[in-house]
């Protein structure tokens, strides 16, 4: 196929496309500064939750806790995609698709065994590890 | 279909990982920082033993995505030799420090590994994953000293200018691949590009920028080179700036890319402005990091030379021009490095320029370690620096690219204040003669000293090591013809 014919034909819409973009954009910056009002009243800089009065502060501080657990979690889940995928082509892929899931399997291991030995799956505070240690002894 | 041989030309690559997984065995079983740190030595240099019995075998091409030739063999064992002064750096740093610090090594594997398959990528899949291995490991390092706000700032502006550049490095791919339909550097050089798919390598040319920190992309170079640990300031200067080079150079090679004739004016135009604003920037710091940095960012200019004299001095002396300036940096980049690095007391690091007031008085051996890394990164005949600018001049030269020329001469003319600034700084007499309690960590020093031998024996007597370096990068026309 003429490589020249192609590009003349995906040229314009690609234009288009990125002018109209353009022309949205400035009019959303735009047509608010003549269309608005200005109004100052007491509830104006506060955000609009379905007209309920909003109550606290938002940056709520969450323990660090939640985030190894969710990086974990996005960890094994993603690893379980490939596996799957292995599964799928399991025939085609044949001995050395399955060496090769072997050794994708135990450096997984491994890296499990790294985190419960480092304590990362331990899901206790440090004040919680203290008490419980006290009552141990 | 894999078979043996592919599997024993990828045995740097298999030994590193196989040791990245021990030492992270090794750290869940039994905590200890000598065990890693020998551990991570011993693995690195086993990998670099496996190099040469390698070598017989390639060129390879080990399923579309891995080219194993002299070209990427060469450089791999450049960076593993770096991360092993990396390695050897950290423990000194590392050893006088509190906290867990086993895990430097393991990170340091994986980046050595990341660069390792950078080299030798001949696809897009393997181009993008070597870098994320890389970068990945890279952001821990650099934010590793968990509780120093400045290296967890640095860390951060580091991980927002990697996802940025993967962000432009990934549209660029798709806007490729949905033009040419391939992802093989090798099959995309038979397919003229057109407008979608030059638009597209401008943006894995943005991405490459900003790994590099050229200079429209260096905003926060500065801030990371200081913020981070000096020894993993080390690494990151060297091993990842070196990889993307090695890696742009194939890819622009094999692709045809640099026949493209905006992207070649582009990336001169980019060479002139780092190698000019990264000298300037240079000249106003009072921090030896920051200097540092800045003139990482004029070398990086300077070394983009050999990528667009490429075009017109084919891929061979462009890749051998690449390769000695590459060798020549690494060295005294470690070197510079390594002597902040023994520098800095447990508390804090050597940075300031007053910490180097009289430094030939009361630690005279640092002090020329450190006056030769410096004169050789500014060029000065007998030092390995000036064999690199010597090859980037006759790459040059060849290919009449009289700008860049200039801009280098410029460049180095500049540099020359700066780094003799400190030198001059290190030869004023101190003030106090204080007696300083000198540590005596032996693996820096000898580390230091065969660095010092390398700048020296670059600089003196480059022939065998120029012999060592001879690429022989596959030329287009030849990767062409095999699909």
């Amino acid at each position: 196929m003429n490589a020249d014919l192609v590009q003349a034909s995906n040229l314009w819409p690609f234009i288009a496309y990125i002018a109209a973009i353009m022309v949205v954009i400035a009019a959303m910056l735009v047509i608010p500064r003549f269309l608005a009002r200005p109004s100052r009243g007491r509830a104006t800089g506060e955000p609009f939750e379905s007209g309920v009065v909003p109550v606290g502060d938002i940056h709520v501080r969450l323990t660090i806790r939640f985030y190894p657990v969710a990086i974990f979690f996005v960890i094994f889940d993603l690893e379980a995609v490939f596996i799957l995928a292995w599964a799928v082509a399991f025939r085609e892929a044949g001995w050395i698709g399955y060496i090769e899931m072997l050794v994708f399997i135990g450096i997984l291991l491994a890296a499990l065994v790294y985190l419960w030995r480092i304590g990362a799956l331990d899901w206790r505070t440090e004040r919680q590890k203290l008490q419980d240690a006290r009552l141990q002894i | 279909m894999i078979t043996t041989t592919d599997l024993l030309a990828l045995l740097p690559l298999i030994v590193l990982s196989a040791v990245a997984v021990i030492v992270m065995l090794a750290i869940a079983v039994h905590r200890n920082h000598r065990l890693a740190f020998l551990l991570t030595v011993a693995g690195i240099l086993i990998s670099l033993i496996t190099v040469p019995l390698v070598s017989d075998l390639v060129p390879r091409l080990i399923t579309p995505l891995v080219l194993v030739d002299r070209y990427a063999l060469v450089f791999t064992v450049m960076a593993y030799a770096a991360g092993l002064v990396a390695a050897v750096l950290c423990w000194e740093y590392f050893r006088v420090r509190e906290g867990h610090q086993e895990e430097v090594y393991l990170l340091i594997l994986t980046a050595l590994l990341g660069a390792g398959v950078l080299a030798a990528a001949h696809h897009f899949a393997s181009f993008f994953l070597g870098l994320e291995i890389l970068s990945v490991s890279l952001f821990a390092l650099i934010a590793y000293p968990l509780r120093e706000i400045r290296a967890l700032e640095a860390g951060i502006k580091y991980l927002v200018l990697s996802g940025v550049a993967s962000a432009f490095l990934l549209f660029g791919m798709a806007l490729v691949y949905a033009e040419t339909g391939t992802m093989e550097f090798a099959v995309l050089g038979g397919r003229p590009g057109t407008f979608p798919s030059v638009i597209g390598t401008i943006l894995i040319l943005v991405a490459v920028g900003f790994k590099l920190s050229l200079v429209p992309f260096h905003l926060w170079t500065a801030d990371v080179y200081q913020g981070a640990p000096a020894p993993i300031t080390a690494l990151l200067a060297t091993v990842s700036k070196g990889s993307v080079f090695i890696l742009l150079l194939r890819y622009g090679l094999e692709s045809g890319v640099f026949r493209v004739p905006v992207v070649s004016v582009l990336l001169a135009l980019i060479a002139v402005v780092s190698m000019l604003v990264g000298n300037f920037l240079a000249l106003r710091q009072n921090n030896v990091k920051r200097i540092l940095a800045y003139s990482s960012i004029g070398h990086m200019g300077y070394l983009l030379v050999a990528p667009v004299a490429a075009n017109v001095v084919g891929g061979n002396l462009a890749a051998e021009a690449l390769l000695v300036y590459l060798a020549a940096y690494f060295a005294m980049t470690l070197a510079a490095f390594g002597v902040v690095t023994v520098m800095s007391p447990a508390d804090r690091e050597a940075e300031e320029l007053d910490d180097y007031t009289g430094l030939f008085w009361t630690r005279p051996w640092l002090a020329t370690v450190f006056s030769v890394a410096l004169l050789s990164l500014a060029g000065i005949p007998l030092t390995a620096g000036f064999i690199g600018k010597f090859y980037l001049f006759a790459a040059g030269s060849q290919g009449a690219l009289w700008m860049l020329l200039g801009a280098l001469i410029i460049g180095s003319g500049l540099g020359l204040y700066y780094y003799i600034r400190i030198v001059f700084q290190m030869a004023q007499a101190p003030a106090a003669l204080q007696a300083r309690p000198e540590a005596r960590p032996v693996g820096a020093h000898l580390v230091l000293a065969i660095l010092l031998l390398l700048i020296f024996g670059l600089g003196v007597y480059p022939a065998p090591f120029i012999d060592l370096l001879h690429p022989e990068i596959n030329v287009p026309k030849q990767s062409a013809a095999q699909q």
